[in-house]
């Protein structure tokens, strides 16, 4: 049995507005260590709503979420802030650098706030990141400069920064073309299978789903494979 | 100096939006130079209008006050602890001469505080020139002294206030009644107190004070002639006049030495009501004036903080997710108002102190004062800087409540 990284049990969750309806029924979900899933569904399913309980941003829920074996339902704000930068890792699908920063600023910015490393190390270590996708040209130009393929891959670099162990994307390649969502998917299946991250992804990509390990598929608030 | 991640993300946002962070700056620069500008100008004026009154006013006069028969002596005559009624008390009949006055200089010099001792004779009296009669007061006075206490000095018109003690019946006249009576250096005036005769006294100097009052009334003669014009003998004196190291302890020398010589001790304060009323509305006008210059810089920066969070909005939201918490989010923007606080005080000290030198070479030419009254003084700017970075410190605050508050979840998934 290989090791649990995210195990959540029971989240259900409502939208109030308009009126108050369940969004996510009773999710019982288990992902291991070094597992690449794909969480598949129709939009308004949950899926993305699932993806952000999980990523502890979204605090509003019943239910238990346990990552790497810490429980963090009911946690401060301050705590699972420190959480996130420590061991959860984004990739959005609007890339979200910060603009005014260059990429390497971009990527060492959680790995500053982490405080674990010196500054120098901090660098070093971006770097490194930037240069296994290939970017490490880019390092010192502004974020706003770059095409979109090349900006999420910073943003998947700047993800890896604090080697965490979980990485989520919110269809992370959703706004790439098909050579540019051939690489994203090529680096995350290695960093799965070289680093033992684990991968949570929300994606509308079939082909993408199809290629990863387990595919969770979500319809109206459930989990239905 | 390792520099927090916080610190370089504020630094980054301020640099990517010089404009804004420039108007902010100058907002906080307004403030703070005004804010020294009116300080200076209002120490400067109280200073003035203080250094006026003590060049004719000592820090305390002590002197004998008339008094009102009470029952202390029947008190001390009968021994008992009986309540005595005194029916239609009247003043008791009292010389205005102090008791041993050198006695009594002697003592207060012991006290440290006191940096010189005088003593006066006041004498009530009518000028006479011709057929023109004038009420006014003699000083007799040590001139040396009473120059040293009040810079008699830089008042003179005309003549030598030295002939004082040359000239025999010399008098020393303010020049309101100089030129009442038509008078100038060298001619003769008739001065007689209402106890004594009348005396020919000769005009050896004018002087002329801001104050019109004085220069109306008031003359000095030498305080033996003083003695002479009343009748009295040498060791007569009325007034003893006090200056101090620090004129702010003047009340509390006064309490002790009106307890230690039993006569009336009135300090400066007492006497000058009026200036101090005025030096209390100058505080209330400019405490108005820069609290409401305060309040608009920081109504500059809250703007320009809010509008920089709606901007970076998203921004917040990647912070957040990527691990910022609400703290060091607040941290992030304060010290952007921090920063837009510490240039505008370097600039507003510079510009603040510019104007306040440039103001302070205007012309006035109005009686003494030459040039507007402006003081250069350190706690003025340190005040300026304190209370700058205070209100950009409240002005920041609460928009970088706002940042730390931001829900990344409904920003990033819109």
């Amino acid at each position: 049995m290989a090791e649990i990284a995210l195990k959540a049990g029971g989240i259900t969750k409502y939208f109030h507005d308009p009126v108050t309806f369940p969004v996510l029924k009773n999710i019982d979900l288990e992902v291991s260590r070094g597992e690449f899933v794909s969480i598949v569904g129709k939009s308004g399913c949950g899926k993305s709503t699932l993806l952000y309980i999980l990523s502890t941003m979204d605090t509003d829920y019943e239910g238990k979420l346990e990552i790497n074996g810490v429980n963090v339902t009911g946690k401060s704000l301050n705590e699972l802030a420190f959480i996130r930068n420590s061991s959860i890792g984004f990739v959005f699908q609007f890339h979200y650098l910060l603009p005014d920063f260059s990429c390497l600023k971009n990527v060492m910015i959680p790995g500053l706030r982490l405080g674990r490393l010196s500054y120098k190390e901090v660098e070093q270590k971006a770097y490194e990141k930037l240069k296994m996708f290939g970017v490490e040209d880019l390092a010192l130009k502004s974020a706003n400069k770059l095409s979109g393929g090349q900006q999420q891959r910073v943003a998947i670099a700047r993800s890896l920064i604090n080697d965490p162990a979980i990485i989520m994307g919110d269809e992370p390649t959703g706004n790439l073309d098909s050579k540019n969502t051939g690489i994203v998917f090529d680096l995350f299946q290695r960093l799965t299978k070289e680093y033992h991250q684990t991968i949570i992804a929300v994606t509308h990509d079939e082909d993408f789903a199809q290629k990863s390990d387990r595919i969770i598929e979500m319809a109206d608030g459930e989990v239905v494979k | 100096m390792k520099i927090s991640v916080n610190t370089e993300i504020a630094f980054t946002y301020l640099a990517s939006r010089k404009k804004q962070t420039i108007v902010a700056s100058l907002g906080v620069m307004f403030g703070i130079s005004m804010f020294i500008f009116m300080q200076s100008l209002m120490k400067g004026t109280n200073d003035y209008f203080e250094k006026a009154s003590f060049s004719s006013t000592a820090h305390i006069r002590l002197y004998s006050e008339n008094k009102v028969a009470d029952t202390h002596m029947l008190t001390s005559f009968l021994q008992d602890s009986s309540v005595k009624i005194l029916t239609n008390p009247k003043q008791l009949k009292q010389t205005l001469g102090l008791n041993n006055p050198y006695g009594i200089i002697n003592n207060i010099k012991k006290n440290k505080q006191v940096v010189a001792v005088t003593p006066q004779v006041s004498a009530q009296v009518m000028y006479s020139s011709g057929s023109v009669t004038l009420n006014g007061n003699v000083a007799g006075v040590s001139i040396d002294e009473e120059d040293k206490m009040f810079d008699v000095q830089t008042n003179m018109v005309a003549g030598n206030l030295h002939d004082l003690n040359r000239v025999n019946n010399g008098l020393l006249i303010g020049k309101g009644i100089a030129d009442k009576l038509s008078l100038h250096v060298g001619d003769n005036i008739t001065v007689r107190a209402v106890t004594g005769n009348p005396v020919v006294m000769r005009v050896v100097g004018i002087y002329a004070t801001t104050i019109k009052q004085i220069d109306e009334t008031r003359s000095y003669a030498n305080i033996v002639q003083a003695q002479n014009l009343l009748g009295k003998d040498r060791s007569y004196v009325t007034d003893i006049k006090i200056n101090l190291a620090d004129y702010n302890n003047a009340p509390k020398v006064a309490r002790d030495l009106e307890i230690i010589t039993g006569y009336k001790a009135e300090d400066w304060v007492q006497s000058n009501e009026q200036l101090k009323a005025a030096f209390k509305i100058r505080a209330i006008i400019l405490n108005s004036v820069i609290g409401v210059i305060l309040l608009v810089a920081g109504f500059g920066i809250y703007n320009i903080l809010n509008m920089t969070i709606y901007e970076k909005i998203k921004e917040i939201a990647i912070l957040k997710a990527t691990g910022f918490s609400g703290p060091a989010v607040i941290s992030i923007f304060l010290q952007q108002a921090v920063y837009i606080g510490l240039i505008g005080a370097v600039v507003g000290i510079i510009f603040g102190f510019s104007i306040t030198f440039m103001v302070s070479r205007i012309y006035i030419g109005a009686g003494t004062l030459k040039y507007l009254p402006m003081s250069f003084y350190v706690p003025h700017y340190v005040e300026a800087v304190i209370f700058g970075v205070i209100t950009t410190i409240a002005a920041g605050y609460f928009p970088a409540r706002k940042a730390s508050k931001v829900d990344p979840v409904t920003i990033i998934r819109g």
